[in-house]
C-alpha cells in the first residue's frame, strides 16, 4: 500500500511526542504539524535534488514504443534543429527534471512511408562547447541554402543552454524519431491522501530528512545530526539499491597489435 | 533527545478567576475553573458528592419547597403554601398549618383533624427556633412574600412514633396586621422585620415570651435603611439592610438599649446568604462576600472582601441579584459555606453555586452546578449527626451531599489549572507524560484534557484522554469483599502518556458519571525543552 501524506505527517508527529492529524483537521494543521507538512515535501525534493534519475522520478514506463526502451519519443522536423524535451511544457518549471543524456536514440522505425532499411542508432552526446567550436558554423552556413539536401541525418545531440531543448546534428534532413528517457521533477503533496513516488520501503529517506528539520527547528543539534546522519545512510542504500542493483563488468577495448 | 524536565505542583488555593494569566503562571496550584468540586479538609479538589432524594414522597405535589429546616429527627418543609413535618419522607407528610389549635396543644389526631391555616402565596422562608424549656424547641417561620404574619408551630414529646407527640400552631400578631418576612431569635426575644408598609422597621417581642409583641420587654425600632436580613450574633443583633449594616445592644434593658451602625456603605444583597461560620458571620454584598468581623473594624484591613478571588463570579451575581432566589447552608463537618443562586423558572441544569471552604489562611472558593436548591438547611438530630437537606422546584426534598449523583444524573464535575510555563513561557516544551495524584472514594474513571499555549487555535491541540479507571483500594479494616480492589493504592499516581508541544499548557481534569468522589492532590509532569522558538 502506498504511503500517503497523512501516514508520513503522523509518523513523524508520533517520533517526536507530538499530535497526530487526522483525514479530518490534515488541512488545518497549525504549529509543528504544519511544519512537518511542509518538511516533508522539502525532503521529497531534496531527494530529487540530490539523486533525480531514481527511478520513481521516470516520466514515464519505458518499452511504450517497442523495441526501443526510452519513454519519451520526439520526432524531427526536416530542417530543424532545436527541439523541446518536454512536448506541452510552458518553462523550465514545469520541464523534466533530468534527462539521460548518454542514451539518445534516432530511429527511422514507425516513422510513416519509411521502409528498410532503416536508420537506426545511438546519438552521441556533443557539449556545446565542441559542437560551437566544430559544426554550428558549418551547419548552419549548409542551413541558410535552403534546401533539405544541405540537411542530414542527426549523429550528435546537444542540449540547449536554458536547458529546454534538445539538439539534433547535422540538422535533420527528414522525419526520424528521436527517443530518450526522461525524469519528472516531484510534484508537492498537498492532500490527505495523496501517495509518494517512493515505494514503502524507502519512506524512512524521507522521515530522517523530515526530523533533520524538525529537530533544527526545535534546536536540538544533537538530533538534527543524527537524523541528518540516518538519511545519509539511507540515501545511500536506496540508491545503491534502485540506481546500480545490476552486475558491474570491466571491459578493455583497447587493440592489441 | 533534550533531558526530560521534572515539574510537581500541590493542588492547592481553590478557585481562581481574578487573577490575569500572566500572574497566575506564578501560583499554579489554584485553579481556573473548579466547578463541582470542593476544596477538601486536606486543601485539594474532591469532587463533590451529589444529593439523594428524601423518601418517595412528596409533601405538598410539585409545588415549590419554600424552606426547609431540620427539627425534631425529621424535616419541616414549606412547599407551596403549606407546612408540613416528616421524619422520613416515606409517608403522607403531616400538615403543620392549622388553625384554631388548643394552646395547650393537640394530640396527633385532633391535630390532623383541625382546618387548614390559610397562608398566602408564600415565598423563600425563614426559621428561628427559640430553644426554651421544649423538646425540640418553637419554631417561628417568616417568608419573603410579605403577605403573612409570623406562624408558630411547636412539637412535643420524643417518641419516635410521631402519632404520639403534641402539637402546637398559631400565628403571632405584631401589631394589627403587620407581617414578616425576616425572624431570628435573639436573647430570649424574637425580633422581626420586613412588613411591605414598614422596611425600616424592626419588631422584639416580649422577653421570654416570643408570641407576644405587647408585653414586658417588647417593643420596635425604626432604621434609617430597609431591612434584608436579621442574625444574632454573639451578644448583638446585626440587622442587615440594603445599603449599611447595623447592629442592637442591650436588647433587655430599655434604657441603654441602642442600634449602632456598623457601616453604611455596606449592604446585604439578600437575607438568604447570611450565615454564622467559624465566629464570624459571612454574607455577600455588592462587591463580594465579606464577614461582619472583618466590617465592624472600620480602618481594618481585613475590612475587604473574602472572595476577591471569586470576584467575577460575584459581579455576575450582583448584577442579577434582582432576579436571583438565594439560599446558603454551613457544613460544619466541612467548614464549608454552600451558597446557591437560581432565577425562578431556572432548571435545575443550569442552577449554580458557590462553595467556600474555611482553611488556615482563609476561604478557598468552587462552584456548582446542577443543584437547585431555594430552599436548604442544616442541623443535628437529637444523636448529634449533621442532616444538611435542600428542596427544588419541583416540590422534591433532597438528602443534600450525599451519593454519587444529582438525585441519577451525572455529575459534570471539571477542574482546570492555570497555563504552567515550567519557569520560562519562551522555551517550546514537549510534554512526556503526567502523573496525577489522585485519592479515590471508589472506582472512578474522569478524563484528561491538555491545551497548550492558552489554548491557542495556532498549537495542535491532543485529543481528550480517558484515563485508566482508579479502583477503590481495599483498606485494612473498612474494606467489603467484593467491592474493592487488594493491592489497590490509596492515594494513587495515575501515569499517563502525553503528546504535543507548546510555550505553555493547562490541564484539565473532568468527569461526567455517577461514579464515587476523587480528589485531585497534584500533578508531576515530564517535559522536555525544545528550543527557545
Amino acid at each position: 500500500m502506498a504511503t500517503t501524506y497523512l501516514d508520513l505527517t503522523n509518523e513523524v508527529l508520533r517520533e517526536l511526542n507530538e499530535v497526530v492529524l487526522t483525514s479530518v483537521n490534515f488541512g488545518d494543521a497549525t504549529g509543528i504539524q504544519a511544519f512537518i507538512k511542509d518538511s516533508i515535501n522539502k525532503s521529497i525534493f531534496d531527494i530529487a535534488n540530490e539523486e533525480p534519475q531514481l527511478p520513481f522520478f521516470s516520466a514515464g514506463a519505458s518499452g511504450d514504443t517497442d523495441p526501443f526502451y526510452g519513454n519519451v519519443t520526439v520526432a524531427s522536423v526536416a530542417g530543424t534543429r532545436w527541439y523541446t524535451l518536454k512536448a506541452g511544457s510552458s518553462s523550465i518549471t514545469t520541464d523534466f527534471s533530468s534527462v539521460d543524456w548518454d542514451d539518445f536514440y534516432l530511429t527511422t522505425i514507425n516513422v510513416s512511408g519509411e521502409t528498410t532499411p532503416f536508420v537506426s542508432k545511438g546519438l552521441r552526446f556533443l557539449t556545446l562547447a565542441d559542437w560551437k567550436r566544430y559544426y554550428r558554423d558549418s551547419e548552419n552556413a549548409d542551413d541558410a541554402e535552403g534546401s533539405d539536401a544541405s540537411h542530414g541525418e542527426p549523429t550528435y545531440v546537444i542540449k540547449s543552454p536554458d536547458h529546454r531543448k534538445f539538439g539534433l546534428s547535422p540538422i535533420p534532413d527528414k522525419v526520424y524519431n528521436v527517443h530518450f528517457y526522461a525524469f519528472t521533477k516531484p510534484t508537492s503533496l498537498a492532500a490527505h491522501g495523496d501517495t509518494i513516488v517512493l515505494p514503502e520501503q524507502y519512506s524512512n529517506v524521507i522521515t530522517a530528512r523530515t526530523r533533520y528539520y524538525v529537530h533544527q527547528f526545535k534546536e536540538n543539534i544533537q538530533q538534527a545530526a543524527f537524523a541528518l546522519d540516518e538519511y545519509k545512510k539511507n540515501m545511500r542504500t536506496m540508491k545503491s539499491n534502485l540506481i546500480n542493483p545490476t552486475p558491474k563488468y570491466m571491459t578493455d577495448d583497447r587493440t592489441y597489435f | 533527545m533534550a533531558a526530560g524536565q521534572p515539574f510537581s505542583v500541590a493542588l492547592v488555593g481553590g478557585l481562581n478567576k481574578s487573577t490575569n494569566s500572566s500572574a497566575l503562571l506564578k501560583t499554579p496550584g489554584v485553579a481556573t475553573k473548579l466547578r463541582n468540586f470542593e476544596v477538601s479538609d486536606e486543601g485539594t479538589y474532591r469532587r463533590i458528592n451529589g444529593f439523594t432524594l428524601f423518601g418517595d414522597t412528596l409533601p405538598n405535589t410539585t409545588e415549590d419547597i419554600e424552606g426547609l429546616l431540620v427539627y425534631a429527627d425529621g424535616v419541616i418543609a414549606v412547599a407551596g403554601n403549606d407546612v408540613f413535618f416528616s421524619q422520613d419522607g416515606e409517608s403522607t407528610w403531616l400538615q403543620l398549618n392549622k388553625a384554631s389549635v388548643a394552646s395547650s396543644g393537640d394530640n396527633y389526631s385532633a391535630f390532623t383533624g383541625r382546618s387548614e391555616l390559610a397562608l398566602t402565596s408564600v415565598d423563600q422562608c425563614e426559621f428561628a427556633i427559640f430553644e426554651g424549656a421544649s423538646d425540640f424547641g418553637e419554631v417561628v417561620i417568616t417568608d419573603k412574600s410579605g403577605n403573612n404574619k409570623p406562624f408558630l408551630f411547636k412539637m412535643t414529646g420524643t417518641n419516635a412514633d410521631v402519632t404520639t407527640r403534641t402539637f402546637f400552631a398559631s400565628q403571632i400578631t405584631i401589631s394589627g396586621d403587620t407581617t414578616a418576612k425576616f425572624c431570628t431569635i435573639h436573647d430570649k426575644h424574637l425580633v422581626v422585620a420586613g412588613d411591605p408598609s414598614t422596611p425600616n422597621t424592626i419588631y422584639y417581642s416580649s422577653t421570654n415570651d416570643i408570641d407576644s409583641f405587647s408585653g414586658s420587654g417588647a417593643g420596635s425600632i425604626t432604621l434609617e435603611d430597609k431591612v434584608v436580613g436579621l442574625k444574632s450574633f454573639r451578644n448583638e443583633l446585626f440587622i442587615f439592610c440594603q445599603n449599611s449594616i447595623f447592629k442592637l445592644q442591650n436588647i433587655n434593658n430599655a434604657s441603654t438599649i441602642a442600634v449602632v451602625p456598623v457601616t453604611k456603605n455596606v449592604g446585604c444583597l439578600d437575607g438568604k446568604t447570611i450565615q454564622e461560620i467559624a465566629g464570624d458571620l459571612i454574607f455577600l454584598a455588592p462587591d463580594g462576600f465579606r464577614t461582619v468581623a472583618g466590617t465592624s473594624r472600620i480602618g481594618d484591613v481585613e475590612l475587604g472582601t473574602i472572595s476577591q478571588a471569586i470576584q467575577p463570579i460575584v459581579n455576575d451575581i450582583a448584577t442579577n441579584a434582582d432576579t436571583l432566589q438565594f439560599s446558603s447552608v454551613v457544613l460544619r463537618n466541612k467548614s464549608q459555606y454552600r451558597m446557591f443562586y437560581s432565577t425562578v423558572a431556572e432548571s435545575q441544569f443550569t442552577a449554580k453555586g458557590v462553595i467556600g471552604t474555611l482553611r488556615s489562611n482563609g476561604f478557598e472558593w468552587s462552584e456548582t452546578l446542577g443543584i437547585a436548591a431555594p430552599a436548604i438547611t442544616s442541623g443535628f438530630t437529637s444523636s448529634g449527626v449533621e442532616k444538611v437537606y435542600h428542596g427544588d422546584r419541583d416540590g422534591k426534598i433532597y438528602n443534600h451531599n450525599t451519593g454519587n449523583s444529582f438525585n441519577g444524573t451525572n455529575i459534570e464535575a471539571e477542574y482546570q489549572s492555570p497555563d504552567y510555563d515550567y519557569g520560562d513561557l519562551g522555551t517550546l516544551k514537549t510534554l512526556d507524560y503526567v502523573k496525577i495524584a489522585f485519592t479515590p472514594e471508589g472506582d472512578c474513571q474522569p478524563s484528561l484534557r491538555v491545551r497548550f499555549d492558552y489554548d491557542s487555535l495556532d498549537s495542535p491541540q491532543p485529543a481528550d484522554i480517558v484515563l485508566s479507571e482508579i479502583p477503590k483500594p481495599a483498606l485494612f479494616g473498612t474494606a467489603v469483599f467484593g467491592s474493592q480492589k487488594l493491592g489497590a493504592t490509596e492515594q494513587p499516581l495515575v501515569r499517563q502518556i502525553l503528546t504535543g508541544s507548546g510555550h505553555s499548557n493547562f490541564f484539565k481534569v473532568f468527569s461526567n458519571d455517577a461514579n464515587a468522589p476523587y480528589s485531585i492532590n497534584g500533578l508531576y509532569v515530564n517535559y522536555r525543552p525544545s528550543g527557545r522558538q
